[in-house]
């Protein structure tokens, strides 16, 4: 097995896992990141449910790790196409750069819905209205929430499900995360800002994780947060920049109106850009949210529908960190299981 | 013998197969997949902003199926204030349309009488009279002669004057009122208004009237609206639906 060489597509938190463990187990590995850094999407978050840690902390222990195991990491390749070459499979890269592997996994990431889809919820147009990712973005490069006016925010409406559960932008699937995101992001605003009033307007409070439903908890002991179950018509700016928003109360069953100096919309995860691309030239298939397809979702989840392919993380369906790297190491002990199955 | 028991009488309350007659409208079908009891169509709903009125609970007892409720839904003034606007179809995530769903459960209600029981439902016995026997007689839905300023006081004092002057008036302004040949508000030609007849014949639409048009007797009777062989007095209905 030691000299097969496995090829990782990605190196988000999936892939940096996945390719250390392989190397570590002693094969060849090479982790080929489109980017000029390793680290995915959490490069862009600054704190982390469950415990607000720091991504950044644990995007350089995986780095650490990475290197230390002896994974040949590429930057700046992005890979557009995996074929099959006998037993083996090339993989070629924008640049005509090509890579040769007995094995491929695939950790591609996700990418964020795009709000400016929903158009009613004014993204784009009105400079109050932002995602649950500028507002990562924003806090970690300033450390402070702030309306377009310069002022502090009095009243913060957080909107669930943007993109996601929505037949009207074609995902009628959770994203899973967003709602834990918007309670984390609700207690952030509220330990900073704590004259500020923040709404959390869902549909249902879908907290799968072992330590969600206690945020919950101090999310509404603690601070206050107001949750309100009904989902967003839509959004429309005033003449002073602040917006009003429609939704029913449905545990009222009352219409309601009301202005807030800023919204947040929780936005949800989509198949990644390249999926399209990587699952042509082989029997890779997708399912019908549009992320790649298992073999068997409950006993071969890692398993593509083409033999000898992989995917870890996201590239598979919405997860958190947590899960994800639980998810990339079953995906290593599934390649080694591929390896020693196969006659030489 | 009460109006319920009329009804029974001719079996027109047919509360036992009131989900299969709903399901059985295609406008079903379309306007209801699976509601998810979001909220976004009463949020966006205009009508919800004036009456107690609902669309997702709407969408919700339909879905429900439930017998008491939908036959409820069938004999109140809830179902005749949707506007139609349609806005409910743009947003909803699961592509339902409230406003669809309305449609099948007015039907429903003329269809088997249950409108009576409203006081927004027994309209419609106006509506047939005057929409409904003008885009028969005229060809349109609205025909200035039918807009008569005492029966019409929304219209506003010019009205008068426009009813009063009407030939010249849409002369002015370069229709063609009443006449032969093309312009606004020309003359329907007799062979469309027969062919428009014929439409509302074969599709349903005039069985349609006869029955609002019977129910509506049976209500006049059992308020005692009657003349002196006792058969429904229509003149006094109408004034008492005026008044109403
Ligand atoms: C707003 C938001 C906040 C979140 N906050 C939290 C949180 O607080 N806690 C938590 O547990 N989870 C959180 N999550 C979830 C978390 O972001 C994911 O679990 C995690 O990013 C998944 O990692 P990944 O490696 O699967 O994908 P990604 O992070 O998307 O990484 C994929 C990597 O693959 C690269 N790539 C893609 N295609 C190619 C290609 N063709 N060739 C080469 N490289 C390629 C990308 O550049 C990227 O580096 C949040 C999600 C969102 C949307
Ligand atoms: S996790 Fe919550 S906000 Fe996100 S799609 Fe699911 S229900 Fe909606
Ligand atoms: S069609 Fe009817 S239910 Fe739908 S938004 Fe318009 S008024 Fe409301
Ligand atoms: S918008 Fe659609 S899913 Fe939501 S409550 Fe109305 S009908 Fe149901």
């Amino acid at each position: 097995m030691n000299n097969k060489h496995v090829a990782v597509i990605g190196g988000g938190i999936a892939g940096m896992e996945a390719a250390s463990v392989l190397a570590r187990q002693g094969l060849k590995v090479t982790l080929i990141e489109k980017q000029a850094n390793t680290g995915g999407k959490l490069n862009d978050w600054d704190h982390l449910f469950p415990d607000f840690s720091s991504p950044e902390v644990l995007v350089n222990s995986l780095a650490t790790k990475t290197k230390d195991s002896g994974v040949n990491t590429v930057y700046n390749t992005e890979i557009s196409r995996i074929e099959r070459a006998g037993k083996r499979f090339e993989l070629r890269a924008n640049q005509d750069a090509r890579f040769y592997a007995d094995a491929v996994l695939v950790a591609s990431g996700f990418n964020v819905f795009d709000a400016t889809i929903k158009e009613e919820y004014g993204y784009g147009l009105f400079g109050n209205v932002i995602t649950s990712v500028d507002f990562e973005k924003r806090m970690k490069k300033h450390g402070q929430l702030h309306t377009i006016q310069g002022t502090d925010p009095k009243r913060v409406a957080i909107i669930h499900c943007v993109g996601s559960r929505d037949a009207k932008v074609g995902n009628t699937y959770c994203s899973k995360v967003c709602c834990i995101t918007g309670i984390k992001q609700a207690i952030e605003i509220s330990e900073m800002l704590p004259d500020c009033e923040v709404f959390c307007f869902y549909m249902d409070l879908r907290l799968y994780g072992s330590k969600f439903d206690s945020l919950y908890l101090q999310a509404q002991k603690r601070h206050k947060i107001q949750f309100i179950r009904g989902r967003l018509s839509e959004a429309a700016e005033r003449a002073d920049k602040s917006i009003q928003i429609k939704a029913e109360d449905t545990l009222q069953g009352r219409p309601l109106r009301m202005t807030v100096d800023m919204v947040i919309l929780l936005v949800g995860m989509e198949p990644g850009a390249s999926t399209s691309q990587l699952i042509q030239k082989n029997q890779m298939t997708v399912d019908e949210n549009g992320f790649l397809k298992s073999a068997n979702v409950h006993c071969a989840r890692n398993q593509s529908t083409q033999e000898g392919i992989f995917m870890a993380g996201t590239a598979i369906c919405p997860m958190a960190v947590n899960e994800t790297i639980e998810n990339a190491r079953s995906a290593t002990t599934e390649i080694i299981h591929f390896f020693e199955n196969r006659r030489p | 013998m009460g109006i319920c028991q009329a009804l029974h009488k001719q079996g027109s309350f047919m509360y036992s197969d009131l989900n299969q007659r709903l399901k059985a409208d295609v406008r079903l079908e379309e306007g209801l997949q699976a509601c998810m009891n979001c909220g976004i169509c009463t949020a966006i709903c205009p009508a919800a902003e004036f009456y107690e009125y609902d669309p997702r609970s709407i969408a919700i007892t339909v879905q429900s199926g439930n017998h008491e409720k939908i036959a409820a839904l069938l004999e109140s003034d809830t179902i005749w204030y949707c506007g139609q606007c349609m806005s409910c179809k743009t947003r909803c995530p699961r592509n339902n349309c409230p406003g669809l769903i309305i449609n099948v459960l007015r039907k429903l209600s003329q269809e088997t009488g249950a409108f009576i029981k409203s006081r927004m439902g027994r309209q419609q016995y106006l509506i047939v009279k005057s929409i409904g026997a003008n885009i028969l007689q005229f060809g349109y839905c609205v025909h200035p002669t039918s807009l008569v300023p005492a029966t019409h006081p929304e219209q506003g004092p010019v009205w008068r004057w426009v009813y009063e002057n009407m030939h010249e008036v849409y002369a002015a302004v370069g229709a063609n009122l009443d006449g032969d040949g093309p312009g606004a508000m020309r003359k329907i030609s007799p062979t469309d208004l027969k062919e428009l007849h014929q439409i509302f014949k074969v599709s349903g639409g005039l069985k349609l009237y006869q029955t609002i048009g019977h129910f509506s007797q049976l209500k006049a009777i059992e308020l005692g609206l009657t003349d002196e062989n006792g058969d429904a007095d229509m003149e006094k209905y109408t004034q008492y639906l005026l008044n109403e």
